[in-house]
């Protein structure tokens, strides 16, 4: 029986401002897939989340992506974020004057109207956060805070996994969810990505670390250099890089 | 250039002090200001009034069924309304105040006293105010009263609305006063004077919520003095009128007396919203600090105009200000122009001013969870202008500006 499609990323060519960053990549996802994409820095990882997620200064040049069989690049940010990606992001920003639950909620009617359900009410919502936020330690008066304001790395990554909770998406795509985290916070923010695995749900983890995949267990494991996949293997592909490095995988890649 | 309209019609002739003061300001009235007036070089006034804003309509007699007081607020206050410049002059008796039609204070010697000690003849609307005098509120208050006291302006019709208030805070008091301003879609002029007296060791704190209608004109002049340790502190939000000028003149009297002034301005389409502010610190130890923040979008225009005056002898004075403009779109613009005049030496004095548009980053990081464009902005605007109510202590009435 072969799963779902979600995401098919068919020769994509990609730039970062005017540089061509992604040269000729091909990944498919499956429903309640778990990929790991490592790299050595600078290899294009990060392009790759800011393309699919429609971020500004970040242009597809040519190939195709397609998300759910819609035509990803037809979407907006919005809509991408609505029909079930989401992006967590490597480093959070800050927002002040935004209160993270104005904006929770805002966000989760966003996808609830996009997908013809009624809002949520305030006490439903508030229960749901509630539930999801203890989960996570994270306390009420972070809940009431501005958005990411004075959090730490680690903070700011538990903030980035309740929305991802609350949002349900189709494919989370995490770009270096471990940076910045120490052991304690690695562990809550895996055990919450972890939580949200129910074999249909997909993951796309963006990491140059063996650390985060202690916790997440990949079933496929993608070595990312000079702009595309060079080598893709089951997580023990994960476990030999962390004892050899990248060097071999890499070799002729021009980074 | 636009004489003293004559088709103005008033009332209460029969009033000497009354006589006296329009004759003084007719005498003073020499027309409209022109951007080659210093104070009005980015505030084209003549442009915009009309003859039509000139005109007297009468207004209902009718309080009770007068729709302007149906008016609701989520919190207990002591209201009053004008409508279509017009006093309703139902008043109830308010503990530890004596609240007076104008008219009727003039009439009183006592109180006849208070009203017009500034020489304001050289603002040219508060001329043309004086010129028109007739309809105002003479507040008197000696008492910290419990509740906010509400100043609703309702404009119904075309024509003037020329409201002239005196507010007195005796020592010690304590007192919040809101003042709303909104009309219906016709072509009026709303000149408004505030003549304001903060006594030793009394706090006022003035509020201003103004969303005339949008081809309407609305001039307000705040002439503000405060006495030793006395404090006023405003917050002003303005939205409508094609063409608003919220002015505030403080006379910081007396040592350590203090000003704060917070304003916020959010436009667009063809409005043109000025902010001014005339801070004279007049005596050592005194201290003013404003944040004005404004929001222009379309073709809107914003105006700040922020003058700090130390006097020589007004040693170990503060004096801060900062404006910060957001610009939405590219019609949109904005004209600041701080001035400091610093005689003393040892004071502390800034201004700063800034102006660009939404941060990028945070546009994505709100999109990227699925919040619309239009959404996503608004959310960003708001936060921007929060921090310029953030001060406001009652939670009432915080939470008028922040639904406003």
């Amino acid at each position: 029986m072969t799963n779902k499609t979600i995401l098919d990323i068919k020769n994509l060519y990609a730039n970062a401002g005017d540089k061509e960053i992604i040269k000729g990549l091909n990944l498919i996802i499956n429903e309640g897939e778990v990929h790991a994409i490592m790299g050595p820095n600078g290899g294009g990882k990060s392009t790759l989340a800011n393309v699919l997620s429609g971020k500004g200064g970040y242009t597809p040049t040519s190939g195709s992506v397609f998300f759910k069989g819609k035509d990803l690049f037809s979407l907006n940010v919005e809509q991408r974020a609505n029909e079930g990606l989401f992006l967590l992001m490597q480093y959070p920003i800050e927002i002040e004057g935004v209160a993270f639950i104005t904006f929770l909620k805002h966000a989760l009617n966003a996808k609830r109207t996009y997908e013809g359900q009624k809002e949520i009410d305030m006490p439903s919502f508030m229960r749901l956060v509630r539930d999801e936020a203890d989960r996570l330690f994270i306390s009420s008066d972070m809940l009431k805070r501005s958005i990411n304001a004075g959090f730490s790395g680690g903070e700011k990554k538990k903030m980035e996994t309740l929305q991802m909770k609350i949002l349900q998406p189709t494919l989370a795509v995490l770009d270096e969810a471990d940076s910045g985290l120490d052991i304690d916070a690695l562990k809550v923010v895996s055990g919450g990505i972890n939580s949200l695995r129910d074999g249909k749900r997909a993951f796309l983890i963006i990491t140059h670390h063996q650390d985060l995949l202690d916790q997440i267990e990949p079933d496929f494991v993608h070595v990312f250099a000079g702009g595309r996949i060079v080598k893709s293997g089951d997580k023990n592909l994960a476990l030999q890089l962390e004892a050899q490095g990248y060097a071999d995988f890499i070799k002729g890649e021009k980074c | 250039m636009l004489k003293l309209p004559e088709n103005i019609t008033l009332k209460e002739t029969h009033i000497p002090a009354l006589e006296a003061l329009r004759q003084k300001g007719k005498a003073a009235f020499s027309g409209l200001p022109s951007l080659k007036d210093e104070a009005f070089k980015y505030t084209p006034v003549q442009s915009v009034l009309t003859d039509e804003m000139f005109q007297t309509n009468p207004c209902c007699d009718n309080f009770d069924g007068c729709a302007c007081t149906q008016k609701q607020l989520d919190f207990e206050a002591h209201r009053f309304f004008f409508c279509d410049g017009t006093l309703h002059e139902h008043f109830h008796p308010m503990q530890g105040m004596e609240v007076l039609p104008l008219s009727e204070a003039l009439e009183n010697h006592e109180a006849s006293g208070h009203i017009n000690k500034f020489d304001a003849l050289k603002h040219p609307f508060t001329a043309l105010n004086l010129s028109c005098l007739e309809q105002g509120l003479f507040l008197r208050i000696f008492q910290t009263p419990s509740n906010p006291i509400v100043l609703f302006y309702q404009a119904k019709q075309s024509g003037l609305k020329n409201i002239y208030n005196v507010i007195l805070l005796e020592k010690g008091v304590s007192a919040e006063i809101v003042e709303i301003f909104e009309g219906q879609n016709e072509a009026y002029f709303t000149n408004v004077v505030n003549e304001i007296f903060v006594a030793k060791e009394a706090s006022l704190k003035h509020y201003k919520l103004q969303n005339e209608a949008l081809n309407a004109v609305h001039m307000a002049f705040n002439r503000v003095e405060v006495k030793s340790k006395g404090c006023y502190e405003s917050c002003v939000f303005q939205k409508g009128g094609k063409l608003a000028r919220h002015e505030l003149d403080v006379c910081l009297l007396e040592e350590n007396a203090s000003a704060f002034l917070n304003a916020a301005y959010k436009i667009k389409g063809n409005t043109l919203a000025d902010t001014t502010t005339n801070i004279a610190h007049l005596k050592p130890f005194t201290a003013s600090d404003q944040l004005i923040k404004g929001v222009v979008d379309e073709n809107a225009r914003g105006v700040f105009q922020g003058k700090i005056c130390v006097a020589q002898n007004a040693v170990q004075t503060k004096g801060y200000q900062l404006h910060k403009a957001l610009l939405l779109s590219d019609g949109a613009g904005v004209d600041v122009k701080p001035e400091l005049e610093i005689f003393a030496d040892d004071v502390k004095c800034s201004h700063g001013a800034t102006c660009g548009d939404l941060n990028k980053d945070e546009l994505f990081y709100l999109k990227s969870r699925g919040i619309c464009e239009n959404k996503a902005r608004e959310m960003l605007t708001d936060a921007f202008l929060k921090t310029v109510f953030e001060g406001i202590s009652n939670p009432d009435i915080k939470n008028l500006f922040e639904n406003f």
